[in-house]
């Protein structure tokens, strides 16, 4: 299952045992972590100083349901960028930027799925958790593997 | 002026069988005789005018009648009877000669009047409603019925027109018309203040489904995080199982509110994506999943029981049944019985030991789940494997879908 691919990932999620956790499994899975931020400044300002190749952003953060914009800037800056929310229905079609979303409550194959789209354009439902994840029409995935500019 | 309303008066009185005395102009003349015409017309034989039967009905109708003549310049009025001039208020000599339109007043309808016009210019007969006004000044609501009269060759001698007040009726429509107005607004008003409870209760049921989402979410992440803490390799299996259990749960929620009706669940789906889910527990390729699910529907509140129930019959023969790599088949079957429904989960692998009875507190799970779905569960030998069929009620809601 492992991409064999390390990236560096933004956890944007304001519920701290989900951010926790979720920086387990990436870091589980050969992934570096670099940072995790709660508010919308925060995934902003953490963004700009640690360049991530990714981010998975929670639509409900400390400061509202400010995910969206923290997408669209984050996308702005070359993110790559994956929703992980409750609330699916709020993001906008054009998913804000962000190549896809990942619905809660996720599961470790769910993410794993996720980052094997993200990393190699994979969107074999093999792994199952099919219902977990929608991505974005045309979207491509191998974005993140792209050297950055 | 005065000669166009002396020869009609000429002409009404020939129409009603009266001698036309002084008839000494040409005008009158002429229609005496094409009074006669027609009345010879109408009266096979003719015979004398004084006992003719039509003017006689004419004159002494309770509808309003009139006459009016199209050959004369501006179509004048020739002829009116009794319930005319009682009608309207005028007399016979103050109408004679006179062309129909001062019966009209300021709320009369234009239209009307051009249609009107456009009918009698054409020749055609018309029927229409019509706002007129009395001498008095005094509007009533008239059913104007216009036709022409020819004579055998077609051409136009005259158009007949009759009235009759409808103003009670008109009343009673322009109510109607007012009291379906207010209803129509009424029942607006009330659809709106449904709406918007609606859309508060639609809401305040996305606010919930959010916030249980991500409840489970933490819950979940709660488990992984002490499992991940634990040195036990007994107790890291237990918080592990109890993980999937929890993510089962999760699983309905994502169906639940993932359709428009949440009361319903669709349960082939739903053990599709969860058989799938378990199935990638084993490398991919050593056991092949193979569904064969009708669709069914069952009520919200049987999904948590039967998502449980599913997931241990199914992450028992993922997880049990294939040792150090054995190869196999797991085949899980949803179908609709009559008013019951029948879930098996059939592998292939090394079977259940007599001693075991299934693994503990997953069968205990098990037994909990069919009783409270009032179920009935067989375990039988497959030769190899093992298979769990599992019967259980549906109610008549969910036998037909």
């Amino acid at each position: 299952m492992s991409s064999g691919q390390s990236l560096r990932i933004l956890i944007v999620e304001d519920e701290i045992l989900i951010a926790l956790e979720l920086e387990s499994l990436l870091q589980d899975a050969g992934h570096e972590v670099v940072g995790i931020a709660a508010s919308s400044q925060e995934a902003i300002a953490l963004s700009s100083s640690h360049r991530p190749d990714l981010a998975f952003v929670d639509v409900h953060l400390a400061d509202g349901p400010t995910g969206i914009e923290v997408a669209r800037s984050l996308a702005g800056q070359g993110v790559t960028v994956l929703f992980m929310t409750a609330n699916a229905k709020r993001i906008p079609e054009d998913y804000a930027g962000a190549q896809g979303i990942i619905a809660k409550p996720y599961t470790e194959r769910g993410v794993r799925q996720a980052l094997a789209y993200v990393s190699e354009g994979s969107q074999e439902t093999d792994g199952g958790a099919r219902d977990q994840l929608s991505f974005r029409a045309g979207s491509r995935g191998g974005q993140a593997a792209e050297p950055s500019p | 002026m005065s000669d166009i309303s002396r020869a009609p008066d000429v002409g009404a009185r020939a129409l009603l069988g009266e001698a036309v005395a002084g008839s000494s102009n040409d005008a009158a003349q002429r229609e005496e005789s094409r009074f006669r015409e027609m009345e010879n017309g109408i009266h096979q034989g003719g015979g004398e005018a004084k006992g003719n039967p039509f003017a006689a009905a004419f004159h002494a109708a309770r509808t309003a009648m009139l006459i009016t003549d199209p050959q004369q310049p501006d179509n004048p009025i020739v002829f009116v009877n009794e319930a005319f001039c009682s009608l309207t208020g005028y007399s016979r000599g103050e109408v004679i000669g006179r062309n129909c339109r001062f019966l009209q007043g300021p709320g009369t309808d234009p239209e009307v009047v051009d249609r009107i016009r456009q009918a009698v210019a054409a020749g055609d007969g018309i029927e229409t409603e019509i706002l007129n006004y009395r001498k008095d000044g005094t509007p009533f609501w008239n059913c104007l019925v216009i036709s022409p009269v020819r004579d055998e060759s077609g051409a136009l001698f005259y158009f007949v027109g009759s009235q009759q007040n409808i103003s009670a009726n008109k009343q009673a429509e322009l109510a109607l018309i007012q009291r379906t107005d207010l209803l129509e607004e009424l029942v607006a008003h009330r659809t709106q203040d449904l709406q918007a409870a609606l859309d508060q209760k639609t809401a305040l049921l996305h606010e919930v489904d959010h916030r249980v989402k991500n409840n489970l979410q933490v819950i979940s992440s709660l488990v992984l995080l002490k499992a991940r803490r634990i040195q036990d390799e007994q107790s890291q299996r237990v918080l592990h199982n109890l993980a999937e259990r929890i993510s089962a749960l999760a699983t309905v929620h994502r169906l639940l509110y993932s359709v428009g009706d949440v009361s319903r669940f669709d349960l082939a789906e739903f053990i599709g994506d969860l058989s799938t889910d378990l199935s990638a527990l084993l490398p991919a390729g050593q056991v092949e999943l193979a569904l064969d699910t009708e669709p069914v529907s069952v009520s919200a509140a049987k999904a948590a029981p039967i998502a449980l129930l599913t997931n241990e019959l199914v992450g028992n023969a993922f997880k049990h049944a294939y040792p150090d790599r054995r190869r196999g088949r797991v085949s899980i079957e949803i179908a609709k019985l009559g008013n019951d429904l029948r879930l098996v989960v059939e592998d292939d692998g090394i079977g259940l030991k007599e001693d075991s009875a299934g693994h503990g507190f997953g069968k205990t799970l098990i037994d909990m789940m069919i009783r409270q779905l009032k179920a009935r569960i067989e375990w039988e030998n497959a030769n190899p494997g093992t298979r769990a069929t599992v019967v259980m009620p549906l109610d008549s809601e969910e036998a037909q879908f």
